[in-house]
């Protein structure tokens, strides 16, 4: 599971996953947990780094082979705790990276070897194994150097015997292990001067003490895909969307560059900068740090003081969001805004292939947009995550495109929530549809309604051909513009005005009474206004609308109703 | 007895023992992690080991002008991962020699003459 995945179990899911005593699975979903949040917090670890080698990026290696101890299990259905945690060892023992990876695998080795075949755990097994782990990892060296990782699966060990003596329950010991192990790892620059020198903490224990608060954090509904300190590389430091989202309180943002004391610390760094603002970002490459903070406008200085303490400031970047802002609205390029949605009404989920199409599903009601069209279809997966967040349970989608209605039904199947599919093929035949759409009316009714306007529209669509081809009885030659009538080729021509006419005649467009125009992102609007008035005086009774569609591939979107 | 690296500077020569050396390298390998022992080059090592304490058991050292080389052997815990303690171990006596007596390592081949096991699992 994802880190969205697994925060979005319900806290009831979760304690059910790992109530006492726990099986493979349940295991299995720790592990996960685990994973995620060391992933999370990679950079983290790997900035602590002071050895130039062996060990240069212990954060990556401790993911790495906690990864493969994860694939092994990945797609197992195995309930028994023990065989599970076999498996978990052997993933761990063939992936082990690195120093701390070795460690980690036999860590796993141990605590597979205690559980033995066990079919559950409970917390004294819980213990126990913990014990062995610590034995195990203790087997794999002649000269254990402590204040590294083997000190803190130490404490961990120790402390889980003494708390099992209290308590049964395993939420209680987990929270007794990780209060362990953060105190461990605080505690591994006394025991190792080397650490001391660099100030910092030990990576590999860090890192274990992170797998086990990942878990704890996983009981606890807390999020794992954000980390509480976080240092990014700077390249991957994204500065722009911050514009996106400016709040009260957001007035300015201020970016410095500096390079930190030695005795730098980077939580607590963090702590302060948390009082002064919000959005904060940190970054690191070949020593300069860059931090990226949004302070309300009487803050506007403390970071730079703040800063100041903590090193040498290289350079300042301050920029006034409010009037970026300001700026930014009056621009023409506004954002788009969902509809939204209560719980309990109809949702209606639309695929769109543009900004300007998404803008009229929007305007017209839709509560979501999946990205997609003719030839980027969209995942099942991406389908699923547009919706499984609404607060509802009732979901229309519109897939607007025949190659996408059988991932929007398999989308359908996967989920609790009840989800209706409308096969609308085109653009137009999904706005036919999304018009019947009432918020909070009956949910079998409004699909009954939607499927019949689907027929209620005639669709065209005007394009150029890519290669020469003969359809449909039609002799296409590569860059004729080529006329589909509801999908069906029903001509190719030299002009778009011809193609347009053949397309109306094939349509009947004399027994309706409205065309819509949405042009695409490879025809301008003079072009298309030239075309409207030499539609209108071919039907002067029908009412002719234009819209910006902006869509790819396709000059013309034409919906005849 | 030649067995040593020479270097100079100004106020004379500094000749370094190949079993000061091999020290470094035997200490940095017993640290590190899945290393369990170190084990005879030859049957006459294994001999002498019995008879007297010598620095240089389970560790070679030569050099060449680009550098020394260090041959290394070892006993491994069984259930580690080989390959991942075999880099460990070369970076790691790579980094504590040419930090304690400033020679470049050229070459270090590590030979896993055994494994040890405590437990079959």
């Amino acid at each position: 599971m994802s880190a969205a995945e697994l925060t979005k179990l319900s806290p009831a899911e979760r304690h059910k996953l790992v109530s006492i005593p726990i099986n493979g699975q349940g295991l299995k979903t720790l592990l996960d947990a685990g994973m995620v949040w060391l992933r999370t917090n990679q950079q983290n670890i790997n900035s602590l780094n002071v050895f130039p080698v062996p060990d240069g990026d212990t954060g990556t290696n401790m993911v790495l082979t906690m990864q493969a101890a994860f694939d092994e299990v990945e797609n197992s259905g195995v309930d028994n705790v023990g065989q599970l945690a076999h498996a978990i060892a052997r993933g761990a023992l063939m992936g082990a990276r690195g120093n701390s990876g070795v460690i980690l695998s036999q860590i796993w080795r141990g605590f597979a070897r205690a559980l033995d075949e066990e079919a559950f755990m409970d917390v004294k097994l819980l213990a126990k194994a913990l014990h062995e782990a610590k034995e195990t990892a203790y087997k794999g060296v002649v000269r254990p150097v402590e204040g590294t990782i083997l000190t803190v699966i130490t404490d961990i060990s120790a402390q889980a015997e003494v708390s099992v003596q209290r308590t049964n329950s395993f939420t209680e010991v987990l929270a007794d292990i990780v209060e362990a192990a953060d105190a461990s790892v605080q505690r591994t620059p006394d025991l190792l001067p080397i650490l001391k020198q660099a100030g910092v903490v030990d990576s590999g224990g860090k890192g274990l003490f992170i797998i086990f608060e990942g878990m704890w954090r996983f009981i606890n509904g807390e999020p794992l895909d954000k980390a509480l300190t976080e240092v990014l590389p700077l390249s991957e430091m994204d500065l722009d969307d911050a514009m996106e989202t400016v709040e009260p309180g957001q007035d300015y943002e201020v970016v410095i560059d500096f390079t930190p004391e030695p005795a730098f610390n980077l939580e607590g760094y963090y702590e302060e900068l948390e009082k002064i603002g919000t959005s904060i970002q940190v970054g690191e490459g070949d020593g300069i740090y860059r931090m990226h903070i949004h302070v309300p406008l009487e803050n506007r200085y403390l970071p730079i003081d703040h800063t100041m303490t903590q090193g040498t400031i290289q350079k300042i970047l301050m920029e006034n969001l409010v009037a970026q802002m300001n700026e930014k609205n009056n621009s023409k390029n506004p954002k788009i805004k969902l509809a939204p949605v209560q719980p309990g009404e109809i949702a209606v989920v639309a695929v769109s292939p543009s900004h300007g199409l998404t803008r009229i599903f929007a305007s017209l009601g839709v509560a979501a947009i999946v990205q997609g069209g003719q030839t980027m279809n969209p995942s099942i997966k991406e389908i699923l995550a547009s919706f499984e967040n609404l607060p509802t349970d009732k979901i229309i989608i519109l897939p607007n495109n025949k190659n996408i209605i059988m991932a929007a039904k398999e989308a359908a199947t996967m989920t609790v929530k009840k989800v209706a599919v409308i096969p609308t093929i085109s653009i137009p035949q999904g706005l036919s549809a999304l018009f019947r759409l009432i918020p909070d009316s009956d949910f079998d009714e409004i699909v009954s309604d939607m499927k019949d306007a689907i027929d209620e529209v005639e669709t065209g669509e005007i394009t150029t051909a890519t290669r020469s081809v003969e359809i449909d009885g039609v002799q296409v030659e590569k860059g004729q513009v080529i006329a589909l009538h509801n999908g069906k080729l029903v001509a190719s021509t030299g002009s778009i005005e011809e193609a347009c006419e053949a397309l109306f005649v094939a349509a009947d467009t004399s027994s309706y009474e409205r065309i819509t125009l949405f042009y695409g992102e490879d025809i301008k609007l003079p072009r298309v206004n030239q075309l409207a008035d030499k539609i209108r005086s071919i039907y002067p009774d029908h009412e002719i609308e234009v819209h910006d569609g902006g869509q790819p591939h396709y000059q013309l979107i034409i919906a005849i109703e | 007895m030649v067995e040593s690296e020479n270097h100079h500077n100004e106020l004379g020569s500094i000749l370094i023992q190949k079993e000061a050396i091999a020290s470094i390298a035997r200490q940095s390998t017993l640290q590190s992690y899945g290393v369990v022992g170190l084990a005879p080059k030859n049957l006459l090592e294994n001999i002498r080991q019995v008879l007297v304490k010598d620095a240089k058991y389970g560790v070679a050292v030569d050099y060449d002008h680009d550098g020394l080389i260090i041959d290394l052997y070892i006993v491994v815990e069984y259930g580690t991962r080989i390959k991942s303690i075999t880099d460990s171990i070369v970076n790691s006596v790579k980094y504590n020699v040419e930090k304690t007596v400033g020679l470049p390592v050229r070459r270090i081949n590590v030979h896993v003459r055994g494994l040890r096991i405590s437990n079959m699992d």
